[in-house]
């Protein structure tokens, strides 16, 4: 075998993707010790049984390997359970709420392409033994906040309530292989199959179109009006208040027109240990979610300590890409306007401060250079008035 | 930020019936044509629409990537790849379905005699899935084309394929022993392009639902 490969899914980073991956680091470690996070650190794998615990069964996902004992070993593939099993081990006889926040690499067997690894860094917090939506407002709005710090000009973060689904399915009484089939359907937007398993099931219409109907509502608060029948069963009821409360609480964060409320995100399916709200951050830079986190009130306990939490962690592969591309996209001027001098003035000064800069040499109007700049995504147009 | 929603079309048999959903959607489309030089088209409006002319077995990794927001392809061609796409629409057309075909001379075998045969096709996850979900083990050797050779020539005991009327079976002396699941032409989502352009994606996915039903209905 060549000495000169690395294994599939891998990469090395050189200098200046380390030094501008430290720099988001540490930006973020900042700001998340500011909200009063501190940092934690767990092994690099873990026993199978402590991933398994809460992620559940997704050993196609794993990287395994066995322990002299006869142990079996997974790299972790991400980190929320093995800081609820740090907390259950260690931090008992803590005050609460504990607010933990972490910078590591997780290992998933996954098809590697652009912005998928198996091998990824991620960042993200934990706030743990706080729950009601002021606690889930905190991480979102510290999502934001943290997308916003490290530089992201245009970004959307989803936020669901997993109860909704979870109680209409359970309204609708289904077994439990149906109801992981709707689930992974409703995920993935396959409306086609959604719609031909639910004809299938015996259950009252409404429920059906209730359901079917979940995979499109999208967008402000009028959202959760369009859930029909809602009020005929109190846990989705409850799940439905419960998303209310911590979409106002994110308006007084003053973050709302960064959230976007999406019945269809139900959080990727190898972790199934999400019990209340949940969200997903994306750029339209990338055809990936960025972030990802929520509300996982059980998974504590699986650990023998009870403790409600919510979290979320950050790509930071795919945040570095975004970024790239974005800068790419901003450092690229078409200059045009009918002041010369102004134009090389201008035209000088963004030169200087390292940006390139395509002058309009043919005194085209606006209106011309708008059509040269449009679809382009690579060159920002920048028109200087002869008032400027 | 300019507004431009990118569409992936599939070349060939789907095309022209494509075109015709997109009219009807009162989507602009004059003078688009697998003919021509370009595989770009770009129409100017609010938003902007390009369409990308490309082979069917293209359209999921355009999409998929978000270098299309949406694209126009055959189930078929989704489920051979198993990429990560939002399925949002039937729309109907290009039906086929994927099937087991046997020399005509085996039509009487069962599926579990099929066992450790060999099968010859252009879509070697379905065709594994299918005999796997079945308990069965095959050998599959991947073709790119004209699959209902390599039974002629002893190179496979079976085929797994898509028909549609079955009229190349017959010509081939092979029959259907088994039908594996139908298909037919689906809009997909990219699943970002889906939340951040969702003002112009949704109407539009509305539309084509609305058209398809209709056809349906009358």
């Amino acid at each position: 075998m060549d000495n000169r490969q690395i294994p599939k899914g891998l990469r090395d980073l050189l200098p200046q993707e380390v030094k501008n991956r430290r720099k988001l680091e540490q930006k973020a470690m900042q700001i998340f010790t500011s909200y009063g996070y501190k940092e934690v650190m767990t092994p690099t794998f873990e026993f199978l049984e402590v991933v398994e615990t809460g992620a559940g069964k997704h050993r196609e996902r794993l990287f395994l390997f066995m322990d002299r004992e006869g142990g079996i070993l997974s790299l972790r593939p991400e980190m929320t359970v093995s800081i609820a099993r740090l907390a259950a081990m260690h931090l008992r006889d803590s005050i609460y709420p504990q607010r933990l926040f972490y910078s590591a690499n997780v290992f998933r067997h996954v098809q590697p392409h652009l912005a998928q690894y198996r091998e990824f860094w991620q960042t993200g917090i934990e706030l743990l033994g706080a729950s009601g939506p002021w606690a889930d407002a905190e991480a979102i709005s510290l999502a934001v906040k943290l997308l916003q710090e490290l530089g992201l000009n245009d970004f959307k973060i989803s936020i669901n309530q997993i109860g909704i689904f979870n109680g209409l399915l359970t309204a609708a009484a289904i077994d439990s292989e149906d109801k992981d089939e709707i689930r992974r359907l409703v995920e993935k937007k396959d409306l086609v199959e959604l719609e031909r398993r639910l004809e299938n099931l015996v259950m009252p219409d409404a429920w059906k179109e209730s359901i079917a109907r979940l995979p499109v509502l999208h967008g402000g608060l009028e959202v959760l009006q369009k859930i029909p029948y809602l009020e005929q069963h109190a846990a989705t009821a409850q799940a439905v208040e419960d998303l209310l409360r911590v979409y106002e609480a994110l308006q007084d964060y003053g973050v709302t027109r960064h959230i976007v409320i999406d019945m269809g995100v139900l959080r990727e399916l190898e972790l199934d240990y999400y019990t209340g709200v949940i969200f997903e951050g994306y750029s339209p830079e990338l055809g990936y979610g960025l972030l990802g986190g929520g509300r996982y009130d059980n998974l504590l306990g699986q650990f023998g300590f009870p403790c409600p939490a919510t979290g979320f962690a950050l790509g930071m592969d795919r945040l570095a890409l975004v970024l790239a591309r974005q800068e790419e996209e901003t450092n690229r001027y078409l200059l045009g306007g009918r002041n010369l001098r102004a134009l090389v003035e201008k035209a000088q000064q963004l030169r200087g401060e390292g940006k390139t800069v395509e002058m309009d040499v043919e005194g085209n109007s606006l209106e011309a250079l708008q059509e040269k700049v449009r679809g382009r995504g690579d060159i920002s147009l920048l028109y200087l008035d002869e008032q400027s | 930020m300019d507004n431009i929603l990118t569409i992936a079309l599939s070349k060939g048999t789907l095309l022209k019936p494509t075109i015709e959903l997109l009219q009807q959607a009162g989507l602009p489309c004059e003078g688009i044509s697998e003919d021509s030089r370009s595989m770009i088209f770009t129409f100017s409006g609010d938003p902007q629409i390009k369409y990308i002319i490309c082979r069917p077995t293209d359209v999921p990794a355009y999409v998929e990537h978000g270098a299309a927001d949406l694209g126009i392809v055959g189930k078929d061609v989704i489920v051979e790849q198993g990429k990560d796409l939002f399925e949002m629409a039937d729309l109907g057309f290009g039906y086929c379905r994927f099937v087991v075909a046997v020399p005509a001379h085996m039509k009487h075998l069962t599926l579990q005699e099929l066992n450790y045969k060999r099968v010859a096709t252009k879509f070697p996850a379905v065709a594994e899935k299918f005999f796997r979900d079945n308990g069965l083990q095959v050998e599959i050797i991947t073709l790119h084309g004209n699959i209902e050779l390599a039974p002629l020539m002893g190179l496979s005991d079976m085929i797994v394929d898509i028909v549609s009327s079955g009229r190349t079976l017959r010509e081939n002396n092979l029959v259907e022993l088994v039908s594996i699941m139908d298909s037919t032409t689906r809009l997909v989502a990219n699943r970002v392009s889906y939340r951040t352009k969702y003002q112009e994606v949704q109407p539009l996915i509305e539309k084509m639902q609305m058209i398809v039903k209709g056809g349906k209905n009358q």
